[in-house]
Protein backbone atom coordinates (compact mmCIF):
# COMPACT_ATOMS: atom_id res chain seq x y z
CA UNK A 1 0.00 0.00 0.00
CA UNK A 2 2.67 2.46 1.08
CA UNK A 3 4.88 1.38 -1.81
CA UNK A 4 1.96 1.96 -4.19
CA UNK A 5 1.50 5.52 -2.94
CA UNK A 6 5.24 6.17 -3.17
CA UNK A 7 5.39 4.81 -6.71
CA UNK A 8 2.39 6.86 -7.70
CA UNK A 9 4.03 10.02 -6.40
CA UNK A 10 7.39 9.26 -8.07
CA UNK A 11 5.52 8.50 -11.27
CA UNK A 12 4.11 12.02 -11.31
CA UNK A 13 7.54 13.20 -12.44
CA UNK A 14 10.21 15.35 -10.86
CA UNK A 15 8.38 18.58 -11.70
CA UNK A 16 5.53 17.48 -9.43
CA UNK A 17 7.01 15.30 -6.70
CA UNK A 18 9.96 17.51 -5.84
CA UNK A 19 7.80 20.59 -5.27
CA UNK A 20 5.56 18.49 -3.00
CA UNK A 21 8.56 17.37 -0.95
CA UNK A 22 9.88 20.92 -0.97
CA UNK A 23 6.65 22.37 0.43
CA UNK A 24 6.47 19.69 3.14
CA UNK A 25 10.14 20.25 4.06
CA UNK A 26 9.57 23.99 4.18
CA UNK A 27 6.58 23.62 6.50
CA UNK A 28 8.55 21.26 8.76
CA UNK A 29 11.30 23.88 8.92
CA UNK A 30 8.63 26.40 10.01
CA UNK A 31 8.64 28.45 6.84
CA UNK A 32 5.55 30.58 6.34
CA UNK A 33 3.07 28.59 4.20
CA UNK A 34 3.06 31.36 1.60
CA UNK A 35 6.84 31.18 1.22
CA UNK A 36 6.91 27.39 1.26
CA UNK A 37 4.30 27.14 -1.49
CA UNK A 38 6.06 29.70 -3.67
CA UNK A 39 9.41 27.94 -3.18
CA UNK A 40 7.85 24.60 -4.08
CA UNK A 41 6.10 25.87 -7.17
CA UNK A 42 9.24 27.73 -8.27
CA UNK A 43 11.07 24.41 -8.22
CA UNK A 44 8.42 22.83 -10.45
CA UNK A 45 8.60 25.82 -12.78
CA UNK A 46 12.39 25.49 -12.86
CA UNK A 47 12.18 21.84 -13.97
CA UNK A 48 9.58 22.54 -16.59
CA UNK A 49 11.44 25.61 -17.83
CA UNK A 50 14.68 23.67 -18.06
CA UNK A 51 12.95 20.97 -20.11
CA UNK A 52 11.53 23.63 -22.39
CA UNK A 53 14.88 25.26 -23.11
CA UNK A 54 16.69 21.93 -23.33
CA UNK A 55 14.11 20.66 -25.83
CA UNK A 56 14.42 23.89 -27.84
CA UNK A 57 18.21 23.64 -27.89
CA UNK A 58 18.17 19.96 -28.79
CA UNK A 59 15.62 20.41 -31.57
CA UNK A 60 17.76 23.20 -32.99
CA UNK A 61 21.17 21.59 -32.84
CA UNK A 62 20.38 17.90 -33.24
CA UNK A 63 19.67 17.95 -37.02
CA UNK A 64 22.63 20.29 -37.52
CA UNK A 65 24.92 17.89 -35.69
CA UNK A 66 23.68 15.01 -37.84
CA UNK A 67 24.37 16.97 -41.03
CA UNK A 68 27.77 17.97 -39.61
CA UNK A 69 28.64 14.30 -39.13
CA UNK A 70 27.47 13.43 -42.66
CA UNK A 71 29.34 16.33 -44.21
CA UNK A 72 32.64 15.98 -42.38
CA UNK A 73 32.80 12.35 -41.26
CA UNK A 74 33.62 13.59 -37.74
CA UNK A 75 31.61 11.64 -35.16
CA UNK A 76 29.91 14.12 -32.86
CA UNK A 77 27.02 12.05 -31.54
CA UNK A 78 26.94 13.73 -28.15
CA UNK A 79 25.87 17.31 -27.63
CA UNK A 80 27.26 19.31 -24.73
CA UNK A 81 24.28 20.93 -23.01
CA UNK A 82 26.28 22.59 -20.23
CA UNK A 83 26.01 22.28 -16.47
CA UNK A 84 22.59 23.83 -15.89
CA UNK A 85 20.44 21.04 -17.41
CA UNK A 86 22.74 18.58 -15.67
CA UNK A 87 21.91 20.10 -12.29
CA UNK A 88 18.22 19.72 -13.11
CA UNK A 89 18.69 16.09 -14.09
CA UNK A 90 20.64 15.46 -10.88
CA UNK A 91 18.01 17.05 -8.64
CA UNK A 92 15.43 14.78 -10.23
CA UNK A 93 17.24 11.61 -9.15
CA UNK A 94 14.87 9.84 -6.70
CA UNK A 95 17.50 9.82 -3.89
CA UNK A 96 18.75 13.36 -4.59
CA UNK A 97 17.44 15.17 -1.53
CA UNK A 98 19.10 12.62 0.79
CA UNK A 99 22.40 14.21 -0.19
CA UNK A 100 21.59 17.32 1.87
CA UNK A 101 21.64 15.54 5.25
CA UNK A 102 24.61 13.41 4.14
CA UNK A 103 26.74 16.47 3.38
CA UNK A 104 25.61 18.48 6.42
CA UNK A 105 25.99 15.68 8.96
CA UNK A 106 29.32 14.52 7.53
CA UNK A 107 30.75 18.04 7.61
CA UNK A 108 29.60 18.56 11.19
CA UNK A 109 31.13 15.26 12.29
CA UNK A 110 34.49 15.97 10.62
CA UNK A 111 34.56 19.45 12.14
CA UNK A 112 33.66 18.10 15.57
CA UNK A 113 36.49 15.57 15.31
CA UNK A 114 38.85 18.42 14.45
CA UNK A 115 39.82 16.74 11.20
CA UNK A 116 39.13 19.88 9.23
CA UNK A 117 38.56 23.58 9.82
CA UNK A 118 36.36 24.09 6.78
CA UNK A 119 32.58 24.45 6.85
CA UNK A 120 31.07 24.04 3.40
CA UNK A 121 27.98 26.27 3.29
CA UNK A 122 27.60 25.97 -0.47
CA UNK A 123 24.48 23.83 -0.42
CA UNK A 124 23.59 24.63 -4.00
CA UNK A 125 26.48 22.50 -5.20
CA UNK A 126 25.11 19.48 -3.41
CA UNK A 127 23.98 18.65 -6.93
CA UNK A 128 27.60 17.92 -7.88
CA UNK A 129 27.70 15.15 -5.30
CA UNK A 130 24.36 13.89 -6.57
CA UNK A 131 25.75 13.84 -10.10
CA UNK A 132 28.76 11.76 -9.03
CA UNK A 133 26.41 9.41 -7.20
CA UNK A 134 24.16 9.02 -10.25
CA UNK A 135 27.09 8.14 -12.49
CA UNK A 136 28.58 5.69 -9.99
CA UNK A 137 25.15 4.16 -9.38
CA UNK A 138 24.57 3.78 -13.13
CA UNK A 139 27.97 2.19 -13.80
CA UNK A 140 28.13 -0.06 -10.71
CA UNK A 141 24.38 -0.74 -10.46
CA UNK A 142 24.53 0.17 -6.78
CA UNK A 143 22.96 3.22 -5.15
CA UNK A 144 24.99 2.48 -1.98
CA UNK A 145 28.26 2.74 -3.90
CA UNK A 146 26.92 5.96 -5.43
CA UNK A 147 26.57 7.46 -1.97
CA UNK A 148 29.96 6.04 -0.92
CA UNK A 149 31.60 7.87 -3.82
CA UNK A 150 29.74 11.06 -2.92
CA UNK A 151 31.03 10.78 0.65
CA UNK A 152 34.61 10.48 -0.60
CA UNK A 153 34.01 13.55 -2.74
CA UNK A 154 32.59 15.54 0.19
CA UNK A 155 35.65 14.74 2.32
CA UNK A 156 38.08 15.57 -0.49
CA UNK A 157 36.36 18.91 -1.09
CA UNK A 158 36.83 19.84 2.55
CA UNK A 159 40.46 18.68 2.76
CA UNK A 160 41.46 20.31 -0.54
CA UNK A 161 39.60 23.49 0.46
CA UNK A 162 41.62 23.55 3.65
CA UNK A 163 44.94 23.04 1.83
CA UNK A 164 44.12 25.67 -0.80
CA UNK A 165 42.87 28.34 1.59
CA UNK A 166 46.12 30.32 1.90
CA UNK A 167 46.84 30.17 -1.81
CA UNK A 168 43.33 31.38 -2.63
CA UNK A 169 43.73 34.21 -0.12
CA UNK A 170 46.98 35.23 -1.85
CA UNK A 171 45.14 35.51 -5.16
CA UNK A 172 41.84 37.07 -4.02
CA UNK A 173 42.71 38.75 -0.68
CA UNK A 174 39.31 37.72 0.71
CA UNK A 175 39.81 36.51 4.30
CA UNK A 176 38.06 33.65 6.07
CA UNK A 177 36.91 31.77 3.00
CA UNK A 178 38.04 29.00 0.69
CA UNK A 179 36.64 27.18 -2.30
CA UNK A 180 35.01 23.79 -1.73
CA UNK A 181 33.76 23.31 -5.26
CA UNK A 182 34.53 19.85 -6.69
CA UNK A 183 36.39 21.42 -9.60
CA UNK A 184 39.26 21.83 -7.12
CA UNK A 185 39.69 18.04 -7.11
CA UNK A 186 41.53 18.60 -10.38
CA UNK A 187 44.23 20.50 -8.44
CA UNK A 188 45.44 17.13 -7.17
CA UNK A 189 46.40 15.84 -10.61
CA UNK A 190 47.42 19.24 -11.99
CA UNK A 191 50.01 19.68 -9.25
CA UNK A 192 52.64 17.22 -10.59
CA UNK A 193 52.37 18.71 -14.09
CA UNK A 194 52.78 22.18 -12.65
CA UNK A 195 55.93 20.96 -10.87
CA UNK A 196 57.30 19.71 -14.20
CA UNK A 197 56.80 23.18 -15.66
CA UNK A 198 59.39 24.42 -13.16
CA UNK A 199 62.00 22.88 -15.44
CA UNK A 200 61.05 25.12 -18.35
CA UNK A 201 63.14 28.28 -18.10
CA UNK A 202 61.27 31.56 -18.11
CA UNK A 203 58.02 30.07 -16.82
CA UNK A 204 58.91 30.28 -13.18
CA UNK A 205 57.94 33.85 -12.49
CA UNK A 206 56.56 35.13 -15.76
CA UNK A 207 54.14 37.94 -15.05
CA UNK A 208 51.56 39.11 -17.52
CA UNK A 209 48.83 41.64 -17.17
CA UNK A 210 45.61 39.86 -17.95
CA UNK A 211 43.35 42.87 -17.28
CA UNK A 212 44.10 44.63 -20.56
CA UNK A 213 43.80 41.41 -22.52
CA UNK A 214 40.44 40.72 -20.91
CA UNK A 215 39.14 44.14 -22.00
CA UNK A 216 40.02 43.21 -25.59
CA UNK A 217 38.66 39.65 -25.79
CA UNK A 218 36.18 39.61 -22.92
CA UNK A 219 33.23 39.90 -25.32
CA UNK A 220 33.81 36.29 -26.40
CA UNK A 221 33.07 35.13 -22.87
CA UNK A 222 29.45 36.22 -23.25
CA UNK A 223 27.06 33.30 -23.69
CA UNK A 224 25.22 35.09 -26.46
CA UNK A 225 28.35 35.87 -28.48
CA UNK A 226 29.93 32.44 -28.10
CA UNK A 227 26.64 30.63 -28.79
CA UNK A 228 26.11 32.68 -31.94
CA UNK A 229 29.62 32.09 -33.27
CA UNK A 230 29.85 28.36 -32.52
CA UNK A 231 26.27 27.67 -33.61
CA UNK A 232 26.86 29.54 -36.85
CA UNK A 233 30.17 27.82 -37.60
CA UNK A 234 28.75 24.35 -37.00
CA UNK A 235 25.78 25.07 -39.25
CA UNK A 236 27.98 26.46 -42.04
CA UNK A 237 30.34 23.46 -41.87
CA UNK A 238 27.29 21.18 -41.87
CA UNK A 239 26.39 22.66 -45.24
CA UNK A 240 23.50 24.96 -44.34
CA UNK A 241 22.88 28.17 -46.28
CA UNK A 242 23.98 31.48 -44.78
CA UNK A 243 20.38 32.39 -44.01
CA UNK A 244 19.68 29.10 -42.21
CA UNK A 245 23.03 29.23 -40.43
CA UNK A 246 22.32 32.70 -39.07
CA UNK A 247 18.98 31.50 -37.76
CA UNK A 248 20.54 28.47 -36.12
CA UNK A 249 23.23 30.72 -34.65
CA UNK A 250 20.70 32.99 -32.98
CA UNK A 251 18.72 30.02 -31.66
CA UNK A 252 21.81 28.47 -30.08
CA UNK A 253 22.66 31.87 -28.60
CA UNK A 254 19.11 32.05 -27.21
CA UNK A 255 19.36 28.64 -25.54
CA UNK A 256 22.74 29.49 -23.99
CA UNK A 257 21.41 32.77 -22.60
CA UNK A 258 18.21 31.17 -21.27
CA UNK A 259 19.90 28.22 -19.51
CA UNK A 260 21.40 30.24 -16.65
CA UNK A 261 18.20 32.27 -16.35
CA UNK A 262 16.23 29.10 -15.73
CA UNK A 263 18.94 27.70 -13.46
CA UNK A 264 18.47 30.79 -11.31
CA UNK A 265 14.95 29.56 -10.54
CA UNK A 266 16.43 26.43 -8.94
CA UNK A 267 18.52 28.66 -6.72
CA UNK A 268 15.52 30.79 -5.77
CA UNK A 269 13.52 27.70 -4.86
CA UNK A 270 16.31 26.05 -2.87
CA UNK A 271 17.60 29.24 -1.21
CA UNK A 272 15.33 29.20 1.88
CA UNK A 273 16.21 25.57 2.70
CA UNK A 274 19.91 26.00 1.93
CA UNK A 275 19.98 29.20 3.94
CA UNK A 276 18.32 27.64 6.99
CA UNK A 277 20.71 24.68 6.87
CA UNK A 278 23.73 26.97 6.45
CA UNK A 279 22.69 29.16 9.39
CA UNK A 280 22.22 26.06 11.53
CA UNK A 281 25.71 24.82 10.70
CA UNK A 282 27.34 28.20 11.29
CA UNK A 283 25.64 28.54 14.66
CA UNK A 284 26.99 25.18 15.77
CA UNK A 285 30.59 26.28 15.32
CA UNK A 286 30.43 29.96 16.03
CA UNK A 287 33.05 29.82 18.81
CA UNK A 288 35.69 28.21 16.64
CA UNK A 289 37.88 29.69 13.96
CA UNK A 290 36.69 28.06 10.79
CA UNK A 291 36.98 28.83 7.12
CA UNK A 292 33.78 29.03 5.16
CA UNK A 293 33.77 26.90 2.02
CA UNK A 294 32.15 28.64 -0.95
CA UNK A 295 31.35 28.08 -4.60
CA UNK A 296 34.06 29.36 -6.99
CA UNK A 297 32.59 32.71 -8.19
CA UNK A 298 34.32 34.80 -5.52
CA UNK A 299 37.41 34.22 -7.67
CA UNK A 300 35.63 35.34 -10.85
CA UNK A 301 37.15 38.81 -10.63
CA UNK A 302 40.54 37.44 -11.69
CA UNK A 303 40.91 38.44 -15.33
CA UNK A 304 43.30 35.53 -15.96
CA UNK A 305 40.39 33.09 -15.66
CA UNK A 306 38.42 34.65 -18.50
CA UNK A 307 41.43 35.23 -20.73
CA UNK A 308 42.54 31.60 -20.50
CA UNK A 309 38.98 30.23 -20.89
CA UNK A 310 38.50 32.22 -24.09
CA UNK A 311 41.90 31.38 -25.56
CA UNK A 312 41.07 27.73 -24.97
CA UNK A 313 37.96 27.68 -27.17
CA UNK A 314 39.59 27.02 -30.57
CA UNK A 315 41.87 24.41 -29.02
CA UNK A 316 38.89 22.61 -27.45
CA UNK A 317 37.28 22.30 -30.87
CA UNK A 318 40.55 21.08 -32.37
CA UNK A 319 40.96 18.47 -29.62
CA UNK A 320 37.31 17.43 -30.01
CA UNK A 321 37.91 16.73 -33.71
CA UNK A 322 41.22 14.95 -33.17
CA UNK A 323 39.94 12.80 -30.32
CA UNK A 324 36.80 11.94 -32.25
CA UNK A 325 39.02 10.77 -35.14
CA UNK A 326 40.93 8.59 -32.66
CA UNK A 327 37.68 7.22 -31.23
CA UNK A 328 38.40 8.68 -27.78
CA UNK A 329 35.49 11.08 -27.59
CA UNK A 330 32.35 12.01 -29.48
CA UNK A 331 31.18 15.17 -27.76
CA UNK A 332 30.70 18.49 -29.48
CA UNK A 333 31.58 21.20 -26.93
CA UNK A 334 28.82 23.77 -27.08
CA UNK A 335 27.02 25.12 -24.00
CA UNK A 336 30.08 24.64 -21.79
CA UNK A 337 32.64 25.77 -24.32
CA UNK A 338 33.86 28.68 -22.17
CA UNK A 339 35.28 26.09 -19.80
CA UNK A 340 35.98 28.02 -16.60
CA UNK A 341 35.89 24.65 -14.86
CA UNK A 342 39.40 23.68 -16.03
CA UNK A 343 40.85 27.16 -15.49
CA UNK A 344 39.96 27.76 -11.83
CA UNK A 345 41.92 24.77 -10.46
CA UNK A 346 44.82 25.83 -12.69
CA UNK A 347 44.60 29.31 -11.17
CA UNK A 348 44.89 27.87 -7.66
CA UNK A 349 47.71 25.44 -8.46
CA UNK A 350 49.81 28.04 -10.28
CA UNK A 351 48.96 30.92 -7.97
CA UNK A 352 47.59 32.93 -10.90
CA UNK A 353 50.45 32.58 -13.41
CA UNK A 354 48.73 33.17 -16.77
CA UNK A 355 51.09 31.19 -19.02
CA UNK A 356 51.14 28.20 -16.68
CA UNK A 357 47.36 28.32 -16.36
CA UNK A 358 47.05 28.21 -20.12
CA UNK A 359 49.48 25.28 -20.47
CA UNK A 360 47.78 23.28 -17.69
CA UNK A 361 44.33 23.98 -19.12
CA UNK A 362 45.42 22.79 -22.57
CA UNK A 363 47.02 19.62 -21.19
CA UNK A 364 43.93 18.75 -19.15
CA UNK A 365 41.23 19.60 -21.71
CA UNK A 366 41.25 16.05 -23.22
CA UNK A 367 40.16 14.64 -19.84
CA UNK A 368 36.94 16.65 -20.03
CA UNK A 369 36.25 15.50 -23.58
CA UNK A 370 36.97 11.86 -22.81
CA UNK A 371 35.01 11.63 -19.56
CA UNK A 372 31.99 13.63 -20.74
CA UNK A 373 31.80 11.32 -23.79
CA UNK A 374 32.16 8.22 -21.64
CA UNK A 375 29.35 9.37 -19.32
CA UNK A 376 27.06 10.35 -22.21
CA UNK A 377 24.99 7.11 -22.40
CA UNK A 378 24.22 7.30 -18.66
CA UNK A 379 23.45 11.01 -18.74
CA UNK A 380 21.15 10.50 -21.73
CA UNK A 381 19.41 7.66 -19.97
CA UNK A 382 18.81 9.80 -16.87
CA UNK A 383 17.60 12.72 -18.98
CA UNK A 384 15.12 10.48 -20.77
CA UNK A 385 13.70 9.34 -17.44
CA UNK A 386 13.32 12.86 -16.12
CA UNK A 387 12.31 14.95 -19.00
CA UNK A 388 9.93 15.25 -21.79
CA UNK A 389 12.65 15.91 -24.32
CA UNK A 390 12.85 13.51 -27.16
CA UNK A 391 16.40 12.34 -27.76
CA UNK A 392 16.49 10.10 -30.86
CA UNK A 393 18.44 6.82 -30.78
CA UNK A 394 22.08 7.25 -31.65
CA UNK A 395 22.15 10.78 -30.27
CA UNK A 396 23.21 11.63 -26.75
CA UNK A 397 23.64 14.55 -24.39
CA UNK A 398 26.32 15.13 -21.80
CA UNK A 399 28.26 18.04 -20.35
CA UNK A 400 31.77 18.90 -21.35
CA UNK A 401 32.58 20.85 -18.15
CA UNK A 402 32.28 17.74 -16.02
CA UNK A 403 34.18 19.49 -13.15
CA UNK A 404 36.19 16.61 -11.69
CA UNK A 405 36.57 14.34 -14.73
CA UNK A 406 39.52 12.32 -13.48
CA UNK A 407 38.07 11.65 -10.04
CA UNK A 408 34.60 10.88 -11.35
CA UNK A 409 35.82 8.49 -14.01
CA UNK A 410 38.18 6.52 -11.78
CA UNK A 411 35.76 6.23 -8.90
CA UNK A 412 32.82 5.11 -11.02
CA UNK A 413 34.87 2.64 -13.07
CA UNK A 414 37.12 1.62 -10.17
CA UNK A 415 34.16 0.76 -7.94
CA UNK A 416 32.73 -1.24 -10.83
CA UNK A 417 35.90 -3.35 -10.75
CA UNK A 418 37.38 -2.02 -14.01
CA UNK A 419 41.15 -2.46 -13.94
CA UNK A 420 41.89 0.96 -15.50
CA UNK A 421 39.61 2.54 -12.93
CA UNK A 422 41.46 0.82 -10.09
CA UNK A 423 44.85 1.90 -11.46
CA UNK A 424 43.44 5.41 -11.75
CA UNK A 425 42.36 5.32 -8.10
CA UNK A 426 45.91 4.41 -7.08
CA UNK A 427 47.35 7.21 -9.24
CA UNK A 428 44.90 9.66 -7.70
CA UNK A 429 45.84 8.55 -4.17
CA UNK A 430 49.57 8.99 -4.91
CA UNK A 431 48.95 12.41 -6.47
CA UNK A 432 46.91 13.37 -3.42
CA UNK A 433 49.80 12.45 -1.12
CA UNK A 434 52.16 14.73 -3.09
CA UNK A 435 49.54 17.46 -3.30
CA UNK A 436 49.21 17.54 0.49
CA UNK A 437 53.01 17.73 0.83
CA UNK A 438 53.35 20.47 -1.77
CA UNK A 439 50.56 22.65 -0.39
CA UNK A 440 51.83 22.32 3.19
CA UNK A 441 55.28 23.40 2.03
CA UNK A 442 53.81 26.29 0.06
CA UNK A 443 51.54 27.37 2.92
CA UNK A 444 54.54 27.53 5.24
CA UNK A 445 56.20 29.97 2.83
CA UNK A 446 53.18 32.15 2.07
CA UNK B 1 12.02 51.53 -5.93
CA UNK B 2 15.78 51.24 -5.35
CA UNK B 3 17.58 48.57 -7.29
CA UNK B 4 20.24 46.35 -5.76
CA UNK B 5 22.40 44.15 -7.94
CA UNK B 6 24.57 41.19 -6.92
CA UNK B 7 27.07 39.92 -9.49
CA UNK B 8 28.97 36.65 -9.73
CA UNK B 9 30.61 34.49 -12.37
CA UNK B 10 27.46 32.94 -13.75
CA UNK B 11 24.68 35.09 -12.30
CA UNK B 12 23.15 31.90 -10.97
CA UNK B 13 24.47 30.28 -7.84
CA UNK B 14 26.48 32.52 -5.54
CA UNK B 15 24.89 35.80 -6.56
CA UNK B 16 21.39 34.32 -6.31
CA UNK B 17 22.13 32.90 -2.85
CA UNK B 18 23.16 36.36 -1.65
CA UNK B 19 20.29 38.07 -3.47
CA UNK B 20 17.75 35.74 -1.83
CA UNK B 21 19.37 36.33 1.55
CA UNK B 22 19.34 40.12 1.21
CA UNK B 23 15.81 40.04 -0.15
CA UNK B 24 14.51 38.09 2.83
CA UNK B 25 16.43 40.31 5.31
CA UNK B 26 14.92 43.42 3.70
CA UNK B 27 11.44 41.87 3.74
CA UNK B 28 11.81 41.10 7.44
CA UNK B 29 12.48 44.79 8.06
CA UNK B 30 9.69 45.89 5.76
CA UNK B 31 12.05 47.68 3.35
CA UNK B 32 11.00 47.66 -0.28
CA UNK B 33 13.75 47.26 -2.86
CA UNK B 34 14.44 45.02 -5.80
CA UNK B 35 17.36 42.62 -5.55
CA UNK B 36 18.70 41.02 -8.69
CA UNK B 37 21.44 38.48 -9.38
CA UNK B 38 23.38 39.04 -12.59
CA UNK B 39 26.32 37.69 -14.51
CA UNK B 40 29.44 39.77 -13.82
CA UNK B 41 30.14 40.04 -17.54
CA UNK B 42 26.88 41.87 -18.15
CA UNK B 43 27.38 44.27 -15.24
CA UNK B 44 28.90 47.03 -17.41
CA UNK B 45 25.71 47.19 -19.46
CA UNK B 46 23.31 47.67 -16.57
CA UNK B 47 25.35 49.44 -13.89
CA UNK B 48 23.79 52.82 -14.81
CA UNK B 49 20.39 51.67 -13.60
CA UNK B 50 21.70 50.26 -10.32
CA UNK B 51 21.48 52.02 -6.93
CA UNK B 52 23.60 49.66 -4.82
CA UNK B 53 26.14 47.15 -6.08
CA UNK B 54 26.85 44.09 -3.93
CA UNK B 55 30.37 43.01 -4.77
CA UNK B 56 31.50 39.40 -4.36
CA UNK B 57 34.50 39.15 -6.60
CA UNK B 58 37.85 40.61 -5.87
CA UNK B 59 39.52 42.34 -8.74
CA UNK B 60 40.30 45.61 -10.36
CA UNK B 61 36.87 46.79 -11.48
CA UNK B 62 35.18 49.44 -9.36
CA UNK B 63 32.07 51.42 -10.10
CA UNK B 64 31.07 54.90 -9.10
CA UNK B 65 28.04 53.85 -7.09
CA UNK B 66 27.45 52.75 -3.48
CA UNK B 67 29.02 49.32 -3.08
CA UNK B 68 28.83 46.81 -0.27
CA UNK B 69 30.67 43.54 0.28
CA UNK B 70 28.63 40.41 -0.49
CA UNK B 71 30.87 37.79 1.13
CA UNK B 72 29.62 38.44 4.71
CA UNK B 73 26.14 37.40 3.58
CA UNK B 74 27.59 33.97 2.80
CA UNK B 75 29.90 33.55 5.76
CA UNK B 76 27.83 35.34 8.39
CA UNK B 77 30.90 37.16 9.69
CA UNK B 78 30.38 40.93 9.68
CA UNK B 79 26.99 40.55 8.05
CA UNK B 80 25.13 42.97 10.29
CA UNK B 81 27.60 45.77 9.58
CA UNK B 82 27.27 45.32 5.81
CA UNK B 83 23.48 45.15 6.10
CA UNK B 84 23.44 48.42 8.09
CA UNK B 85 25.50 50.03 5.32
CA UNK B 86 23.04 48.74 2.76
CA UNK B 87 20.11 50.20 4.67
CA UNK B 88 21.88 53.58 4.81
CA UNK B 89 22.35 53.54 1.04
CA UNK B 90 18.69 52.67 0.49
CA UNK B 91 17.38 55.65 2.48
Amino acid sequence: MFADILNYILDLGAAIFLPIIMIILGLIMKMKPRKAIIAGLTLGVAFTGMNLVLGFMFDTISPVAQEFVKNTGIQFNTIDVGWSPMSAISWAWPYALLMFPVQIVLNIIILALNKTNVLNVDLWNVWGKIFTATMVAAITNSVILGFAAAIVQIILELKIGELNQKQIYEVTKIPGVTCTHYMTLQCVIMNPVNKLLDFIPGLKDSKMNADKLKDKIGIFGENSVMGFIIGGIIALVAGYTVKDSLNIAIKVATALVLFPMVAKLFMQALAPIADAAGEYMKKKFKDREIFIGLDWPFMAGQSEIWVVAILLVPLELLFAILMSKMGLSNILPLAGIVNIIVVVPALIVTGGNLIRMLILSIIFTPFYLFVSSSFAPFVTDLARKVGTINIPDGQMISYFGVEAPFFRWIISNGLAGDILGIIGMIIFAVCYYFFVKEMKKRNANL
Amino acid sequence: MKKIVVACGSGVATSQTIASKIDSMLQDEGIKASVEAVDIKSLDNIIDQVDVYVKIVSGPTNYDIPTINGIPFLTGMGRDAEFEKLKEYLK
